[in-house]
């Protein structure tokens, strides 16, 4: 069984202030610097930025909306550039490696959720099991 | 060097008492203030965009196989938070009967200097999907604490604690491994409204090849001398600086000071590519020296547009930073 072909990219924003604070009220991060503007400023940044495990958390969506919510097996990310106010996110996958692993067919993914300005947002690594998937007796790749 | 200097918080002892964090249980099992429940997690999906069914609808989670509602694999750590009204109150006190928690590592930070935080790196492991009613609570244990580091963003240490999330029973649901640049946060650099400040210089100017044929010329130019290497031999002078006479082929030499005033022999006005440490439009010149040798230098103080080739000059100090000081050239005023 191959993998599921990796939706097309999906577009967020211009994020707002707005969308980090909804963030932040449905995680209980409620750290300032992400809406309190002289918070920020005296912390050594323009403005709030947004909350890291947020665009973190839309490549979560994005992956979990091509696998299965029930399919994932960790979720590693690396926080790169930071997000701020009217940025506009494009969070997108591709498949980087298909094997066995304890019996399971497994897949790993690559997701990069990105600026307007090209730059990487973050990156993020993942791995899921494919369903109803044999192993099909290849050597795990690793 | 302007600021405090935090220098004396780096030595051997401050090491030491960050080094005692290392493996320590910083937070202490505690249970999340709510279960797993609807609310919280209809909050985050709208949060995420997630339109998923199975975190909101138990038919269409039941539907999948599963025995109900389940949450996002993501928001594990969403049970754990402590939320906005302790966060409000400050740190969290000691722990009576333990060693020095959490509170007391980001105090020790903060004693270094380290006053502000970004978050690098997170790796989860799920180990199964929450179900509403699952109590999950965290432990957080220091992995690491890296030797001070220059960033981006200011110099910092990274800090990497292991989170351990359990269930009621004791079970692990999943583990984060979590890391936080804890940074010293650069000087403000936003634009003042006044307007009254210098523009600071975005990078740093490129550093001249100074070797041994030439140091002497950087040296004095830090001295705001602007000297001129003489032949000691034929007394030829010759700039820019080498070892031998190109006259007489002489390897004796000794320098004059320059007075400082030239004509633009010629230039040329640079637009691109642009360097950061340089303010643009930027007008390279070739100055002809009273004394007859030449040398390139930037021209300040007059646009582009204004410049002509044979307009009299005079010297000028840039200093770019505490280490190198260059000449430049300004109009001569009062000579036309």
């Amino acid at each position: 069984m191959t993998v599921p072909a990796a939706p097309d990219p999906w577009v967020v924003g211009p994020v707002t202030r707005t969308d980090f604070v909804r963030y932040q009220g449905a995680s209980g991060d409620m750290n300032p610097i992400h809406h309190d503007e002289e918070f920020a400023r005296a912390a050594g940044f323009p403005t709030p930025f947004s909350v890291g495990m947020w665009q973190a958390s839309l490549l979560g969506t994005y992956a979990t909306n091509w696998l299965g919510a029930e399919n994932v097996r960790n979720f590693r990310i690396r926080f790169l550039e930071q997000v701020w106010p009217g940025d506009v996110l494009t969070c997108g996958g591709e498949v980087v490696r298909e094997y066995d692993h304890e019996g399971e067919r497994r897949v790993d993914i690559e997701l990069t959720c990105r600026r307007q300005t090209g730059g990487k947002a973050v990156t993020a690594w993942s791995t899921f099991v494919l369903p109803g998937a044999q192993p099909d007796g290849e050597a795990d790749g690793a | 060097m302007s600021g405090p200097n935090h220098g004396s918080n780096h030595s051997g002892d401050y090491e030491e008492r960050l080094a005692a964090f290392v493996g320590v249980e910083v937070v202490p099992p505690k249970p999340g203030q709510d279960p797993v429940n609807v609310p919280m997690i209809r909050h985050w999906v709208e949060a995420m965009g997630d339109q998923n069914p199975i975190y909101l609808d138990a038919e269409a989670a039941r539907a999948t196989g599963r025995d109900g509602i389940v949450a996002p694999a993501s928001m594990v750590q969403a049970w754990t938070m402590r939320g906005y009204a302790a966060t409000a109150a400050g740190p969290a006190p000691v722990n009576p009967g333990r060693g020095p928690g959490m509170a007391e590592l980001i105090a020790l930070l903060d004693e270094g200097g380290y006053t502000s935080v970004v978050a690098t790196d997170s790796e989860f492991e799920f180990h199964r999907e929450l179900v509403v009613g699952d109590h999950v609570s965290a432990r957080e244990v220091v992995e690491s604490i890296s030797p001070e580091k220059t960033t981006a963003l200011g110099v910092g240490r990274f800090v990497t604690t292991m989170r351990t999330y359990t269930d009621a029973g004791g079970e692990v649901v999943a583990v984060q491994r979590w890391r936080t640049l804890r940074f010293r946060p650069k000087p403000k650099t936003e634009p003042q409204p006044e307007a009254a400040q210098e523009p600071e210089p975005k990078a740093p100017r490129p550093r001249p090849a100074i070797n041994r044929d030439n140091e002497f010329w950087f040296a004095a130019a830090r001295d705001h001398r602007l000297v001129i290497q003489r032949c000691a031999s034929c007394q030829v002078l010759r700039h820019p600086p080498g070892p031998c006479c190109a006259h007489c082929g002489s390897f004796d030499w000794d320098t004059v000071e320059a007075s400082g005033r030239g004509h633009v022999y010629s230039f040329v006005v640079n637009h691109h590519p642009r360097h950061p440490a340089f303010e643009y439009p930027l007008i390279v010149a070739v100055v002809e020296l009273a004394e007859g040798t030449r040398l390139i230098t930037n021209l300040v103080g007059v646009t582009p547009e204004e410049v002509e080739i044979g307009m009299p000059v005079v010297l000028d100090w840039l200093d770019a930073d505490p280490d190198l000081s260059l000449p430049v050239f300004r109009l001569r005023e009062g000579s036309n």
